[in-house]
């Protein structure tokens, strides 16, 4: 069928590759039309064209220090999480004991709000990056101890027998079979909490804090400028969507092997 | 038992044979518990091929991690060069259904892989052994390759030629040709008799396929169904080089109906 009508299957084509964006380009049409048509005040949801001219009327010096606030806090508490999570995941694979004494542990952590406990500590650590800092670890490692001693556990036994009649130390066991086998669980696990890391840089900075996109929201808001707290949102979603794709990146270029096939 | 480690260092010289003494197995120590494997009494010459068939589930597989070293059984015992096995030996290769390749390493350091894992590097000239077997297994040209770019049939090779890295004495095959399409696991098994034949082996080759044992293998231990026992030993008495023809020969066909009567006999049809 596509070779009888050319025209038409490829304008089939190229609907189809543009459609998301063509989804969303008419969202934003959408959007400005109901502002324009309905004229709802600014305060109440401002238009996209108000919402880009508040986003110019910022200088982009005040722009950049509140980003970097932002970013500084999410990625320390992402490496940090890092940091925490593979060892400890480790751990929880190499020894049943500190399984059963860390697993209940983990999930009382992960079950308490950390939105609630985020004051608390604060009072804790104080209103520098610390207390922020470890805000967005407690967010951001749940999913990566999961996602890397699910990964670990998914090793073939075939491979820890071979390992095991092989007679090799047992670290090589974890880092030149399980860690390997679990790369593509880990990079999973790291999609959502860069993610989340950014969520949990903006609570703290909710909480507490003089600077920061989060901040700057919040504050821009209490002062009434809609428009103005509608840019730094959306600044700061297309700043947690970078660093969504810089994982995927990292995950491509260092281990290519460990991407689902193409088809 | 004073030292396993012993027999480990000097494995080929001996007339050294596998052997089980009324070995059986289960995995819960409750008398009630059942047995997956039962008396189990079967000695392997050096460098003999022995094909073990039964139905699955019957504990085919359990004899091959004893000798591995992987399980203990839980009655009798499993002695290798005179030796009773009461830990993982190193000695062994292993080749599983499934080749098990790392897909982040290349078909070369797969193949190097035990080397690496075991003592944490390796030399130029392992290197070179590597690539003797690469080519022994007509592999050469997909040395650099990743493992996903290899047939099923080329990536078992690799599994097998990796369990014969380190010279084992003993290779231990656990129906390693099951996954593959018929076509390529006829040629591969005649593939492995020649590898065999190069390299003296004692082999030890699990399969659910009764034509795949008659045509490979020296005897044939028959077992039952679970409590896995032996029906039988039967000697192959074909004779070698095996090829295609073999398969067409009277004897063969004979043979198979022996295995397949002990086999479907016992049982109610299912």
């Amino acid at each position: 069928m596509n070779q009888t009508f050319p025209l038409k299957s490829w304008v089939k084509q190229q609907a189809n590759r543009f459609a998301p964006a063509l989804f969303f380009i008419g969202l934003v049409l959408l959007w400005e039309l109901v502002c324009q048509v309905g004229k709802v005040p600014n305060y109440i949801l401002p238009s996209p064209s108000a919402i880009i001219t508040a986003f110019f009327n910022v200088e982009f010096s005040r722009w950049m220090t509140h980003l970097w606030a932002t970013l500084r806090v999410a990625l320390m508490g992402f490496v940090l999480s890092i940091m925490i999570a593979i060892p400890l995941s480790i751990g929880m694979i190499r020894s049943e004991l500190m399984n059963r004494v860390l697993y209940p542990a983990l999930i009382v952590i992960q079950s308490t709000p950390v939105v609630a406990v985020a004051p608390l500590i604060i009072v804790l650590l104080g209103t520098e990056d610390p207390s922020r800092v470890l805000i967005t670890c407690l967010i951001t490692f749940f999913p990566l101890v999961v996602s890397t001693t699910t990964g670990m556990l998914e090793t073939p036994p075939e491979m820890i027998e071979l390992s095991q009649s092989l007679r090799a130390p047992r670290y090589r066991e974890t880092w030149q079979i399980r860690i390997p086998y679990a790369i593509p669980h880990i990079f999973s696990g790291l999609r959502v909490s860069i993610t989340l890391a950014i969520i949990g840089a903006v609570v703290a900075e909710f909480v507490a804090a003089e600077e920061g996109l989060g901040y700057f929201i919040q504050f821009s808001t209490s002062f009434f400028k809609i428009p103005q707290a509608f840019a730094g949102l959306i600044f700061l979603s297309v700043i947690s969507l970078l660093l969504f794709k810089s994982v995927q990146w990292t995950q491509a270029w260092f281990f290519p092997w460990s991407l689902p096939k193409k088809k | 038992m004073e030292s396993i480690e012993d027999s480990n260092k000097e494995p080929s010289k001996q007339a050294a044979y596998v052997s089980f003494k009324g070995v059986g197995h289960k995995y819960d120590p409750l008398p009630t518990a059942p047995m997956v494997i039962d008396s189990i009494d079967l000695d392997i010459h050096r460098h003999e091929f022995v094909a073990v068939v039964g139905p699955s589930g019957c504990g085919k597989s359990t004899l091959l991690r004893m000798v591995a070293g992987l399980l203990i059984p839980s009655h009798g015992e499993v002695s290798v060069f005179d030796r009773p096995v009461t830990e993982p030996r190193d000695d062994v290769g292993i080749v599983f259904q499934k080749a098990n390749l790392l897909p982040w390493l290349t078909v070369r350091k797969n193949v190097l892989f035990p080397l690496k894992h075991k003592y944490g590097s390796y030399s130029a000239n392992d290197e070179k052994r590597a690539n003797e077997l690469l080519e022994m297994a007509g592999l050469t040209q997909f040395a650099d390759k990743m493992p996903d770019e290899l047939s099923g049939g080329m990536q078992q090779r690799v599994g097998i030629i990796r369990a014969l890295l380190l010279n084992p004495d003993i290779l231990l095959m656990d129906e390693p040709f099951s996954a593959l399409d018929a076509l390529t696991r006829e040629q591969i098994g005649f593939d492995l008799l020649d590898i065999w034949r190069e390299h003296p082996k004692t082999l030890l080759f699990i399969t659910h396929s009764i034509s795949e044992a008659v045509l490979l293998a020296d005897r044939i231990l028959v077992m039952s169904k679970r409590p896995g026992t032996v029906l039988d030993l039967i000697d192959v008495d074909l004779p070698r080089p095996r090829s295609s023809k073999t398969i067409n020969s009277p004897r063969f066909s004979e043979l198979a109906d022996l295995i397949r009567g002990y086999i479907y006999e016992p049982n109610v049809p299912a």
